[in-house]
């Protein structure tokens, strides 16, 4: 038997616009984690939904146990032993967590019905082996994402998997639960299961990890780390492939002195959003930061009219508002670019220029009847400003790359002629280029007075881009730093409540 | 991988040019082929079919139906559906009877409140709808039967009838020798294509059918544009009742029975996403007409009118699987305008 579990060599992958994977290596041998890291837009999923049989690669070979496999199916990806667990957990919610981890090779009586005695007692010998008390009747939609992951890993596990690939499993699990999960990694190697890890929380990475691939651009970056002779400095300085500095730009003027724009005063709304509390000066970025579920998206939401405000007080220019819904708050210039673009920002199968105008329809018509002159006019405009191309403009949205997407969104909001601009992670799932891009954009849009609030989870662009940043920990803040102490390890011990070294 | 439409550079585009290609290029340009080749086809196997006595027939009864599938449209372009319009049908011909037969009411004040009793068919399932979020499959489902039962309920299940000769033009009149309905459909189908191709509200309708969400945070106000495009669609249902109860000069309790299924079908054939966000009266029109004129085919074929609701409801069928089929494949430049451009590359090389 050949000590390499997988062996994936040359793989590429290209899509309309965008080349993927440009002829990736991975390699991961039994018993060993293999971190897999880059920023967003490298080709990290690109690669892995090709290991799990969802996409067809256009060029390069597979090996599996040292044999060449094709994995043109999910269902063939299954059959040669790889377990993809994704982001979006793949789990019935209303089953409990036997019948999760059985489901589709349910144990069976004699008379071909489910053997639901037997289910439970290899379910609860799984799950021992893995060290995880659990009951095995629990409902899993009642059970925490890490306890779901886990339920997963157990579900691998129960299929022989050989090889576990782990997408960003941490995303979204408190701190305490991390150390959980990463000891059942261990359990996981420790069985001789190749793992693939994927994170882009570095400490997690060198607690856990033997080796760390790095890719950038869809292409490795050097050669594959041994963690033990490297750094978390090594890995970024990889990641990024440059000067941080030169990726986010420099501020050119200082803030003005002046009063706050938007003021949020003790801001409660819906379970999330318990004491939240921030204000933001025209022409500045103010960075919020958070571990997902601290409540900053429903913060943002509930700013500008989507939620109820339960308590609290919201200012603009020092005046109380109240807002009955988006209509107002735009009305009164501000502007929110959610986090899920293609669910809650784009019409995907309308035109460009529509999908541009959409928030502004008072800019393009007069007593209700729309001008197309000027729907053409002001699309193209924003759309020349934004660097969009200007003849993918009656095309539908859907067409365009995810960076487009995202400036085609960031177009509508500017063609409103926004004072405050919410941003909720605003280069979730964009290349490197179209990320400097909109870095690029930031700061332009705040030199014109307008005051922006980006919240994101990739502490490199929280640190790089805000001037000042908050902090929220379960609906509260947690702190705000500026200036000198902005800093990874004071974000992250405010976040989490930890302090760095309490943890380790 | 761009539709032919827009790879060409206006500077290099002939006004003639662009014309033919944007008739060609639009995506109900099948659609009038189908219609046309059904005309010649019927006119061939029938010899009643291209006669002035039938052509009336089938104008008034795609008329009648036009109003619906136009209000249809809206409801449909939101991602939402109506069943409720064919009892609305049922209970605004049993009010126009009561009111202006039974009341004796004068039509002119008579119609209006008709009329007004569909639309408040209309208010209940958008109301309901918007502010429950129970679907609007369901909503109007329920109403369908209330409106139904309240229809048969009023009347005892008898028919009423004696109208006043002046109303019953609304239905059986002809002017420039075109009957009246086919008159009042095309203004309410104009109507129609402007406020969805050239109004802010319109164009609403189309935004929240693409993503509701992503409409709620543009600032449409959602609860209001669709409690209206379910007022709409009753109304039109109501006028189309009002026009059918002055044709038939009766008021039925069990008018418009199946209406909403014809609906529907005339809407999704005519292009339509039943997802939402996709769709055109001019769509809408040709629909209306091709399930029209194959409704009326199979009678002039002499294939009983029992076997008719077969047949539509095995063609919306056959709509929806097109459809789905054409928008997995919209990726490149298919359908009419991507035969143009293949043509027109072979005859320039």
């Amino acid at each position: 038997m050949s000590a390499v579990a997988v062996r994936m060599q040359g793989m590429s992958k290209r899509f309309p616009g965008v080349i993927a994977l440009d002829h990736v290596d991975l390699e991961v041998r039994r018993g060993e984690v293999m971190a897999l890291v880059g920023e967003n837009g490298a080709g990290k999923s690109t690669l892995l939904k090709i290991l799990a049989g969802m996409y067809t690669p256009d060029a390069g070979v597979v090996e599996v146990g040292g044999e060449v496999v094709q994995l043109g199916s999910p269902r063939l990806s299954q059959a040669h032993g790889i377990a993809v667990i994704h982001q979006e957990l793949n789990l019935a919610p209303h089953l409990s967590v036997a019948e999760n981890i059985w489901v589709g090779r349910e144990p069976r009586t004699r008379l071909r019905t489910v053997d639901f005695g037997r289910m439970r007692a290899d379910s609860v010998a799984l799950l021992r082996e893995l060290g995880i008390r659990q009951d095995p009747d629990a409902l899993v939609g009642s059970l925490s994402i890490a306890r779901q992951q886990m339920v997963e890993i157990a579900k691998a596990l129960s299929a022989d998997a050989g090889i576990v690939v782990m997408d960003e499993p941490t995303s979204s699990v408190t701190e305490d639960e991390v150390d959980v999960l990463l000891d059942i990694v261990r359990r996981l190697r420790d069985r001789g299961v190749a793992v693939i890890y994927v994170s882009h929380r570095l400490r997690e990475i060198f607690d856990v990890a033997d080796r760390i691939t790095v890719l950038r651009d869809g292409r490795n970056v050097g050669e594959v780390l041994q963690t033990s002779a490297s750094s978390p400095a090594e890995v970024v300085n990889r990641m990024v492939g440059r000067d941080i500095d030169q990726v986010f730009g420099h501020r050119l003027e200082a803030v003005p002195e002046e009063p706050p724009v938007l003021e949020v005063r003790g801001l409660r709304s819906g379970p999330r959003v318990k004491d939240v509390s921030f204000d933001v000066r025209a022409g500045e970025i103010l960075g919020v930061a958070g571990l997902v579920g601290a409540g900053r998206s429903e913060s943002a939401r509930a700013v500008f009219g989507m939620e109820p405000v339960e308590a609290g007080e919201i200012l603009l220019d020092g005046t109380p508002v109240h807002w009955q819904g988006p209509m107002e708050a735009i009305a009164a210039g501000v502007a929110l670019v959610p986090e899920d673009r293609k669910g809650s920002a784009l019409f995907l199968d309308l035109p460009v220029s529509v999908n541009i105008v959409s928030a502004c329809p008072q800019r393009v018509s007069r007593v209700g009847w729309l001008s197309s002159d000027r729907e053409q006019g002001l699309s193209r405009e924003y759309a020349e400003r934004l660097n969009l191309r200007t003849n993918a403009l009656r095309q539908p949205v859907r067409s365009l790359s995810g960076g487009n997407q995202q400036k085609a969104v960031l177009a509508r909001w500017l063609a409103t002629n926004p004072r405050v601009l919410l941003l909720d992670e605003p280069t979730r799932g964009v290349d490197m280029g179209a990320k400097e891009e909109i870095y690029g954009l930031m700061r332009t849009i705040a030199a014109t007075g307008v005051a922006i609030v980006m919240i994101s989870s990739e502490l490199n662009e929280v640190l790089g881009m805000s001037d000042r940043v908050v902090v929220l920990r379960e609906g509260r803040v947690a702190g705000e730093l500026s200036g000198d102490e902005m800093s990874e390890r004071a974000v992250m011990s405010l976040a989490t409540g930890v302090h760095e070294r309490g943890v380790a | 991988m761009k539709s032919a439409t827009l790879s060409v550079s206006p500077a290099e585009d002939v006004p003639q040019r662009r014309l033919l290609r944007r008739i060609v290029g639009a995506k109900e340009f099948g659609l009038l082929i189908a219609v046309v080749v059904l005309v010649v086809f019927l006119a061939i196997q029938s010899p009643n079919f291209l006669t002035a006595g039938n052509l009336t027939v089938v104008s008034r009864q795609v008329a009648l139906a036009l109003f619906i599938s136009t209000g249809m449209t809206f409801v449909i372009l939101a991602g939402q559906i109506d069943l409720s319009v064919g009892s609305v049908v049922a209970l605004v011909s049993v009010s126009t009877g009561l009111l202006m037969v039974d009341a004796g009411l004068n039509p002119v004040l008579a119609l209006p409140l008709a009329i007004l009793a569909g639309a408040l068919v209309g208010l209940f399932n958008g109301a309901v709808f918007a502010f429950t979020r129970i679907p609007s499959f369901v909503v109007t489902l329920g109403s369908m039967a209330m409106a139904s039962g309240l229809a048969l309920g009023l009347t005892t299940g008898s028919t009423i009838s004696g109208f006043p000769s002046g109303f019953l033009f609304l239905g059986q009149g002809v002017w420039l020798g075109v009957p009246v309905p086919v008159w009042l459909a095309a203004v309410v189908a104009l109507v129609a294509h402007l406020v969805l191709t050239k109004t802010v509200f319109g164009r609403h309708v189309f935004l929240i059918g693409s993503n509701t969400e992503a409409a709620v945070l543009s600032g449409v106000r959602v609860r209001a544009v669709k409690i209206s495009i379910f007022v709409i669609s009753s109304s039109l249902a109501a006028f189309a009742s009002v026009i059918e109860t002055a044709r038939l000069s009766v008021g039925r309790p069990d008018a418009g029975s199946g209406y909403e299924l014809v609906a529907i079908g005339a809407v999704v054939i005519g292009g339509a996403s039943l997802f939402g966000g996709e769709g055109s009266i001019l769509g809408t029109v040709l629909g209306t007409t091709l399930l029209g004129l194959i409704l009326n085919g199979l009678i002039m074929l002499n294939i009983s009118a029992y076997w008719q609701e077969m047949f539509s409801g095995a063609i919306i069928v056959l709509a929806v699987a097109l459809n789905m089929r054409r928008r997995g494949g919209r990726a490149g430049g298919r359908g009419w305008a991507g035969v143009l451009a293949r043509i027109q590359k072979k005859s320039s090389v």
